[in-house]
This record gives structure tokens, sequence and C-alpha cells, in this order.
């Protein structure tokens, strides 16, 4: 199994890379991504680390990653 | 061994695909159903086990055998920041089934301008694993609201 941070850091991948996150709240099963262009998210890559869904609307992407969320956002903000 | 959910809040069962997200109207997370809830309450914990995960505004209880159940209260609680709520326990903690978790108010959810229906979700399972009596009944908190068989 691959480690937390690894996680971490493929999802911000999917994501565009730091660059392209404005903000990233997690709400218990997902993190709420608020994202400079939500187009270039890498979806397929995103359900590659596990995800269990993406839910896109706009600059508003929200990764379905059941109840670790908390502890992957808080992974996701030691790469920023 | 079959685990008895308990409703952690009193009012009225509703289906999960009507509840107003898609991560649970979409059984994302796993099978389960809402509670649209009465009045200002205490929600309560839905079966024994530890609080692996507490928000103001929405907690998870693991049991003993590693099976997780979601308790969400409200719908996009998350951005009230828990104004509102008052938790009566710590991230980690033990509770038993029934036990005060969290003091919240369906009425202020709602004139926040949320939806303070309560999604009470089995993580990570698939549905038939689930015994749920239909929507539209009535339910009282801390009885039980469907079983988790197996």
């Amino acid at each position: 199994m691959a480690g937390a941070d690894d996680r971490a850091a493929r999802i911000v991948a999917a994501l565009g890379g730091v660059d392209n996150i404005v903000e990233i709240e997690p709400c218990i099963t997902r993190l709420r991504c608020e994202l400079k262009d939500g187009s270039i998210v890498d979806e397929p890559a995103l359900k590659a680390t596990g995800a269990h869904g993406v839910l896109r609307s706009g600059s508003v992407v929200q990764v379905v990653v059941g109840p670790e969320a908390d502890t992957i956002a808080s992974d996701i903000e030691d790469l920023q | 061994m079959s685990l008895r959910v308990l409703s952690p809040v009193s009012g009225r069962t509703v289906s999960l695909t009507e509840v107003p997200d898609q991560v649970f109207a979409q059984a994302l997370v796993g099978p389960g159903i809402a509670v649209h809830p009465d009045d200002a309450a205490d929600a309560l914990a839905p079966v024994d086990g530890t609080l692996a995960t507490l928000h103001a505004h929405a907690f998870v209880v693991v049991a003993a055998d590693g099976r997780g159940v979601l308790v969400h209260l409200g719908i996009d609680t998350v951005r009230m920041k828990g104004e509102g709520f008052t938790l009566h326990v710590v991230k980690g903690e033990s509770v038993r089934a029934g036990q005060p978790v969290v003091r919240w108010d369906p009425k202020a959810v709602e004139a926040a301008g949320y939806s303070p229906l309560c999604p009470v979700v089995a993580l990570d399972v698939s549905d038939d694993v689930l015994d749920i009596s239909a929507a539209g009944e009535p339910v009282i908190a801390g009885t039980a609201l469907f079983s988790w068989l197996t």
C-alpha cells in the first residue's frame, strides 16, 4: 500500500498541481477543492488514488476519499 | 454478527437518494438512510465504538469489529464552522450506542439556509448488507434505524 504522503502527492498532481489549488477543505468524507482551473483535473488519476468518486462543478471539484479526508487534507497542506 | 444501528436523532426517515448532496444521494461512501430531524436535541452515537472522526457537524463511530457508521448533521453544514453545535465528547473517545455526542438545532441549520437532513451511512460496504425499512417513517433517537448484517 502506498504511503499517505504519496497518496496526497498523487491527489495534488491529479488536481493540476499545487499552483492550481486555491483551497482544500476537508469535510469528513471528501476534499472540497477550489481550483483555479477545474477543467485540467485528471479524474482517472484521482480514482486511481482510491477516491470513491469525483464530483465536478466548474472550479469546485469534490474528491470523495472516505473518512480519511481530514488526514489527507493535512498531508496535502504539508506539501503546499 | 448483525449490528443494530440506532438513529442519532428523532424525526422522519428519508431515502438517501433524496439528500441534496451527491456524495450521499449516490451512496459514494456507503449505503444508509437519512432522517429529517425534529427539534433541537443531542445527536446520539449510533453504535458502540470509538469516535474515529469528529467534527462539530459530523462524526464517525467505528465499532470494535471495524465497521464504521457516519452521521452527518445537516447538509453542507461544514460551512457553519461549528456555530450552534456543542460537542459532548472528544475525538478518539469510546462511546456507547445512544450516548450524546453533540447538541445541535436543526431549525437553526435550516434558518442558516442549509438542509437539516441527517444521513446515517454504513461506510465502505454494498447496500445488500443493510436491512432498512422503507423511508417516510417516524423514528425516535436511540431506537433502531437499520441493521447491518454479517
